[in-house]
């Protein structure tokens, strides 16, 4: 099963304050060993609030508004995609991460098969197409 | 650059454990994400369950402690994503915006950190990070 982790803002990262060598390296140190044991599956650091936007949907009417958003609690600063086995696994691994004050949290993703009858055979086929082919060009674009 | 569009259904933060969306629903967002894939800017996409089916961990002085979903303070929570490659965060909004969102959704546009972004003694520290993301694979769920 895959799952998302996602890590809460807090102050510093919604301030753009960048990581330090020792958490850069301890964070390394740690995404090293999700890659060898074959979990890693994508990570990525996210720019803070203040360079991002919010659309709201209203009928056909959609309100961007600019960032910063207020309630960073519930903002996100990063997140990693996992391969695991199960939800306790990926606890295990997160209990591993250098965190210090961070709130990090676990949601499972939806496979094809989650789906059920909504997801009917043509629109699973196109799907699988979709996926192989934003793959693809993930791929391309990866220095 | 890159950007992420999450997806913020309001609601979801309560939804029970195994809550689908409808064909209707799923059907229109699946036009969607073709038109995101035909215009060479969709890099990845995802769906989650909802927290009743996750967990939290928080680090408070580095201790872990974990909490099962869902999460009553929550008052909003992401329900998916999109990852796109674009030319500007006004492309990005523009995309967000084409997304056949309900009435009680939100989609938080937010651009990724490039390695490229972080100065000089920042990459350094952080040199094989690309090497690392380059080995990570990308193997379908069951």
């Amino acid at each position: 099963m895959r799952v998302m982790v996602l890590v809460k803002a807090d102050e510093n990262s919604e301030a753009g304050a960048l990581p330090d060598e020792k958490i850069l390296a301890e964070m390394g140190k740690f995404n090293e060993e999700l890659v060898n044991a074959g979990v890693m599956l994508a990570g990525e650091g996210l720019q803070a609030s203040s360079k991002g936007a919010r659309v709201r949907f209203d009928g056909r009417k959609r309100i961007v508004t600019d960032g910063p958003f207020s309630e960073a609690k519930e903002l996100i600063a990063g997140y990693w995609l996992w391969q695991v086995k199960s939800m306790d696994e990926a606890i295990d691994w997160l209990k591993r991460a250098p965190f210090d004050q961070t709130e990090v949290e676990i949601r499972q993703v939806f496979e094809t098969a989650d789906f059920g009858p909504a997801m009917t055979p043509e629109l699973r086929e196109q799907e699988e197409r979709l996926r192989a082919q934003s793959e693809q060009l993930s791929k391309a674009g990866k220095r | 650059m890159r950007f992420m569009l999450l997806m913020i259904p309001h609601g979801y933060e309560s939804a029970a454990a195994g809550t689908l969306p409808d064909a209707k629903a799923v059907a229109a967002m699946m036009k969607y994400n073709e038109s995101l894939q035909r215009a060479g800017v969709l890099l990845a996409l995802d769906g989650l369950h909802p927290p009743s089916m996750g967990a939290r961990v928080s680090f408070a002085g580095g201790k872990p402690k974990v909490s099962d979903g869902p999460f009553s303070e929550a008052k909003e929570v992401v329900g998916g994503y999109w990852m796109i490659q674009v030319r500007s965060k006004e492309e990005a909004i523009e995309w967000a915006k084409r997304c056949p969102g309900s009435d009680n959704e939100v989609i938080e546009v937010r651009q990724v950190q490039e390695f490229a972004d972080f100065p000089p003694d920042v990459q350094e520290a952080a040199a094989g990070f690309s090497e690392l993301q380059a080995q990570s694979g990308q193997p379908k769920g069951s």
